[in-house]
Order: structure tokens, then sequence, then C-alpha cells
């Protein structure tokens, strides 16, 4: 018989109480029962919920007190945000939501709790076992490298010390002591074991304003992605310092497992024409993942991207393929040094799309066009597919003419997305888009195209004090320009904005309406 | 409608220089060798080669051609304003009117077909290829005559060496005419933008 796991969170005051009772009248709690006893379930936050899963458990339950009855006082609504959060997730990877349960419980309930436990067990029983392949479990390809190998391949020897790179560097310029031109020096020196270079490795946005910079060349944002993917093979992955306790990392590592049926698309809008036999694939991008994780603080409304981006589609007569199966890109992972399990996400990602006979994939998003479009075959993984970023598309087809733009009144900056603009070298292609639309003004900001900043963060890697101050920068900017919108191409910059937008100590002086570029095509684009 | 009309007869007219003739020449050849049909080519010429209202006088038929002069065209492509006033009244209610957006004011009239052709030849680098941007957009708009035979009588009538670019402008107008095609449709189907 198959040994379940089923992890019971158990808050320290009420229902522990309740448990110890059941236990010293004799009680043998069903034994796949793993109770970890927590100070309070408002501590246990949707990464450590979600961890569970992703290391394999088969069910999660969160027990603790009364709303009302929590020693913290708000402990027990935390927790009810939380576990909804993580329930939504885990139902959109396919894990399914009865999986994750909260219950609360007084201490002389201790009859109810057992009646609680044994209901759960036989629901996890029922439902069989978690289709989560731990990806811990997995082996670990061991990569045959050294930090000098890492060197030479992007030339860093040929530094000049000229210190462009750190006076450039965004994080350098909001006061961080930064400097990518001492990580290069520290690693040639062979001190790459050190705990700042580890963190100062992993501290970089990989925002790539100092290769464009740099005079002899060096491509500093593939060069920290790879010394990451080195540091990281001989330790535990770099949890403390990814943010949001690593939950998108965990997340990403739970897509590789094969067997799970995410249901990517459940929350398609109706008025959305897609072709289940269609050669030309829509990938998505995890928007829908990034909604459910930052609804209850934020507003974070990134799917909104993805039905306007095939709104788009339908509106040029294209009906699109959707693969319900999809799962993510990879580029998170493999930037954040994970390159085993990146490697697992981008066959299976590859596998099945070669398998629905695919011959396009359009994607909206900068990371996804960026990592199946290039990186997938630098990696040595041949897609077999032509990937085509939405703005190609649009503007191949806007070209064509016809079409025109009902006017909107606003003024409009632009926030330009690393990967597209310094990586893949498009950077004229949003402004190409952004000129055709009637606005009131279009200004760019201070630092714009090639010398633009960054959102403040990238790949769940490295946020913190210095990143808000870049931010808040950044949004100084967006508002010294005058307009009253902020036009973004990547879904990733609109929740690292707002984030910054919700500064409590900043009031509403940041504040910002925000839309992403292909939203506001969608919804000014008409026929002639 | 291609081959269902037994004959249409075309007005082609515009500035002198503006390549009218070759445009015309160009729609009657691709009729007669590529369509394997009958066409009449008269031209105007005269002080009109050095500026003013130029004119080319194209008849694609099924039969013989026996009058090769237009009186009433099933198809008016006017390229310059003068040559519009001159020739707006010589259209059958019918007939297609197609005009250069940026040169020619429409009275408002009747429906419209416009493309900016000498913008885009502008922006492909030569304004002389207006006229075969010209000629893809009243091949998609019209359908007077096949995209193939378009297509190599493009290809035989430019010079040596600018095949390829004119093949290019041909592209854009014909995309330009099926993509207007296809937008008035949807108007009329009631869909005019992206977000229902």
């Amino acid at each position: 018989m198959e040994e379940y796991k089923i992890i019971l969170f158990l808050c320290n005051w009420g229902p522990h109480t309740a448990y110890q009772q059941l236990q010293d009248n004799g009680y043998q709690i069903p034994l796949e029962v793993k109770m970890i006893r927590i100070p309070c379930t408002g501590r246990i936050s949707k990464a450590l919920l979600f961890k569970a899963f992703e290391m394999g458990a088969d069910g999660v339950a969160i027990v603790g007190c009364n709303s009302g009855a929590c020693r913290y006082g708000s402990g027990t609504l935390t927790a009810e945000n939380n576990t909804e959060d993580t329930r939504n997730i885990i139902d959109l990877l396919g894990i399914g939501r009865e999986r994750m349960r909260l219950a609360t419980f007084l201490p002389d309930e201790s009859e109810a709790l057992k009646t609680f436990l044994a209901d759960f067990c036989e629901e996890i029983k029922e439902l069989g076992k978690s289709p989560v392949m731990p990806a811990k479990l997995q082996p670990v390809e061991v990569y045959d490298e050294s930090a000098q190998q890492v060197i030479a391949r992007y030339d860093a020897y040929s530094c000049q010390d000229c210190g462009k790179c750190t006076a450039s560097c965004p994080l350098a310029l909001s006061g961080k002591t930064f400097s990518p031109r001492n990580i290069v020096s520290d690693i040639i020196r062979g001190n790459d074991a050190t705990e700042k270079v580890y963190a100062d490795v992993h501290a970089c946005l990989t925002c790539g304003i100092c290769h464009e910079r740099c005079p002899s060349d060096v491509n500093f944002p593939e060069f920290i992605r790879d010394m990451r993917c080195l540091l990281n093979q001989t330790r535990i992955s770099g949890e403390r310092i990814q943010p949001h306790g690593g939950f998108f990392q965990s997340l990403m590592r739970t897509m590789t497992s094969k067997d799970i049926l995410p249901d990517r698309w459940k929350w398609l809008p109706e008025d959305i024409k897609v072709d289940p036999g269609s050669k030309t694939l829509f990938f998505g991008g995890c928007a829908p993942y990034f909604d459910a994780f930052f609804k209850k603080h934020q507003h974070v409304n990134t799917v909104d991207i993805l039905a306007d981006a095939l709104r788009l589609l339908n509106f040029f007569d294209v009906r699109p393929r959707l693969m319900e199966m999809e799962r993510c890109c990879g580029h998170d992972l493999l930037w954040s040094g994970d390159r085993t399990n990146f490697m697992r996400l981008a066959k299976l990602n590859v596998e099945m799309i070669q398998d629905l006979g695919i011959e396009t994939v359009i994607t909206a998003c900068p990371e996804c066009y960026y990592t199946l479009g290039f990186e997938y075959e630098k990696n040595g993984i041949q897609p077999g597919f032509t990937v085509t970023h939405l703005y190609a598309f649009l503007e191949n087809e806007i070209n064509k003419g016809a079409v025109t733009f009902k006017p909107l009144p606003r003024r409009i900056t632009y926030q330009d997305s690393c990967r597209m603009n310094r990586m893949e070298e498009i950077i004229n292609l949003p402004r190409k888009l952004i000129q055709r639309l009637a606005v009131e003004q279009f200004q760019e900001m201070k630092d714009s195209g090639r010398s633009a900043l960054c959102c403040g963060n990238c790949a769940w890697t490295g946020c913190d004090a210095y990143s808000k101050a870049l931010q808040v920068k950044r949004i100084r900017q967006a508002h010294d320009t005058g307009s009253d919108l902020l036009v973004t191409s990547c879904p990733k910059c609109q929740i690292h904005l707002r984030c910054a937008m919700e500064d409590p100590f900043q009031e509403t002086e940041l504040k910002m309406e925000m839309i992403d570029l292909t939203s506001l095509i969608a919804r000014t684009i008409c026929w002639e | 409608m291609a081959k269902k009309v037994n004959k249409q007869e075309v007005i082609v007219t515009g500035f002198g220089g503006q390549g009218i003739v070759l445009a015309g020449k160009i729609l009657g050849m691709a009729a007669a060798l590529g369509d394997h049909r009958e066409s009449t080519l008269v031209q105007s010429y005269g002080p009109e080669s050095r500026g003013g209202a130029c004119c080319a006088q194209v008849i694609i038929s099924e039969k013989t051609i026996q009058y090769p002069y237009v009186k009433m065209a099933d198809v008016l492509v006017c390229m310059s304003q003068s040559a519009y006033e001159k020739y707006k009244s010589q259209i059958k209610p019918e007939g297609y009117l197609i005009t250069d957006r940026d040169l020619v004011n429409p009275d408002g009239q009747r429906e419209v077909y416009d493309i900016p052709a000498t913008r885009m030849a502008e922006e492909l680098g030569r304004t002389m290829m207006a006229n075969i941007i010209m000629i893809g957009f009243v091949t998609a708009v019209t359908a007077l005559i096949s995209e193939k035979a378009a297509r190599e009588a493009v290809m035989s009538s430019v010079p040596k060496g600018t095949e390829e670019m004119n093949l290019k402008a041909f592209t854009r107008g014909f995309e330009y005419g099926q993509s207007k095609l296809k937008g008035r449709e949807k108007k009329a189907a009631g869909q005019t933008g992206a977000i229902a």
C-alpha cells in the first residue's frame, strides 16, 4: 500500500490542546498525518503552505484557533487569506484545491478535531497520491564547470577596471554597496565561495545596463546567471535571498512534475475564440499564478494582458491554440540559478508543444519570448517551432493597414522591459506601436531605451530596500514626464512597480495608473 | 467578381509622372497575358506628361473589344485632386472609386476605397512605386485581375533590377486592400474593435 503524507500545521494554542487531549486519551493519530507545531496559523505563509506540496505532500491541513480566539489577533484571518490563495494556486496547477483545508478548533473540541482528521485522511485517500514528483528527489545534474570557466566564457578577464558598470548600475546608484566590477575581480581571484560574493551574485538585477556600457563587452547578466547556476549546485538553493519565501521557485520546480495536469486557461472569458486544431500556439505565461498570489494585497490583474493579447489575435482573425497543460517557460528558474530544473521544464515544454504539431508560438511575455525563442536553443534544446512576440505580429498586421486607433485623451510614458530592451534588441518595436496610438502625448522617461531603469527585480531573486529605492526613483521619473498613464510591456514590471506604489510611507504620492501595452492596443484598435 | 462580368472599364488617372500609364499598361497586360482575356489601353499624352491630369483608359473583356474608349468606368483610380475633379462624374453607380488618400479629397458623395499609396511608397524608399502599390490595392479590392497575373505583369513591366522592390510594393498595396476589405466586412458585422 502506498504511504500517504498529510502535513498538519497545528497552532500551538487552541487546537494543540485538543490534539494533546486526543493523544492523552489514547487515540492513535492517523499515521499519515505528520504534525508540525506552529506558533500561529497566521505565520504560515503561502510559500510554506505550497512548499509542502512541492515536497510531495498529498494533503495539507492548517489548523488554528477560531477567529476572535487568536492569541495574536489577526492570525486566523491571515491564515484564511493565505489558504484561499494557495488553494487557488494548487487548483490552477491541477493538484486540486480539495487537498488543502483550513479548520479552527477551540481547546475543548478534541472530538471535532478527531472527526476532522479522519475525514480529511479519507478524502485524501480517495483523491489518491499527489501528482507532484518532488524535484529534490530527482537527480541533480552536476555541470562540471569551474568559476574560471565561467569567467573565460564571457571573457571577463578583459575587464579594464574602468568602473563604468558600477557607475551605471541602478542598484549602486540607489546606494547599495554593490559593484559588478568587484564581483568579477573577486571571482577572478578565486574568492567565489565567500558569502559576500554569493550575496552579490544574487543581488544583481541582471538588467544588463552594465553590459550596455562595458567597453570590453562583458555580458554581465549572463555571467551572473551562470555564476548563480554554479554556486547553487553546491548549496541548498538560495531560498533565503528569494523574495516571497521562495514561493515562485517552489512553484516552478513543482511544474517539472510530468504528471500534474494544470488547468491554466479555465478563467478565459467567453468572447475569446480559440481553435484546438490550430498550428499556432499562444503561450500565455505565468500571469494566472501571479494574480492568484498577489490578489489580496495589490490587485494585480495580469491575466487581462493574456485576454487582451488573445483578443488582438482574434481581431486579426487568428484563432490560436491554447495548451491547458502549459507550464512555466523556466526563465526565472534559470536566472535564479537552478539549471537542472530549468532544463526539465524546457524539455517538458518543448515536448508538449511539439506533440501538438505547433509551428508558431506567439507570446506576449518578454521573458517567455526570450526563453522559448533563444534560451532553449542556447541550452541545447531544439524547439522546432518559431517564436514570435505579439508586438512583432501586431506591427506586421497593423502595417498592412486599414486599422486605426481610437483617440485616448491620456498622456503616457513607457517602462521598458529589460529582457525585451537589451537582450532581445527590440527596443523600437514597442515604440513603433506606441507612436501609432492616438494618445494625447507620449513622453519618454529620463532614462529610456538602452539606458532604461529596471523595475527593481528579476527572477524573484534579491529584493531589498535598494530595489525599493530604485522603484521609487523610476516611478518619480514617470511622474516627471507629466504623464498620467504608465505603459508597461512585462507583467513583472506591473507587479513590482505596483508594489512600490503601495509604499505606506509615500502615501499616495507615487500612485499612477498602469496598463500593459497589449491591453492599451486592444482597447483602442479599430477597423478604419 | 473576376470572370462573372463580361466587360470591365477602368480609368486610371493622376498627375503626369506618377506612372499612370504604366499602371494602366500593367492592368491590361495582366488581364491579357495572365488571365487570357481581351484588353485595350488608351493613353492620353500631351501636356499631361509634364504634369496636369494624365489618364489611362483600360478595357478588359471576355470578347473582342470594338471600341477602346471608356465613357463610364467600373473602376476609377484617382491619384490627384484635379484628376478626381475631372473624372468623378465618369463612374458607374455600382463602380469602385479608388483614391490615394493623401492626394485626393473626395466630396463624400459615394463610397471610396482609399490607400496612402504615395506615403507607403516613400516609406519603401521610392515615391515612384506608388503606382505599383496602387495596382496591388486595385487587385485586392476589385478583383479585376488575378493576383498571379498582376504579379507577373509587374515583374515584366518594371525596369530590370527593381523587380523585387516593386513586388514588395505590390504586396504592400495588396495586403492593404485585403485588410481594408476585411475591415469593412468586420464593421458591417458590427465588430469594430478588439474588445466587444
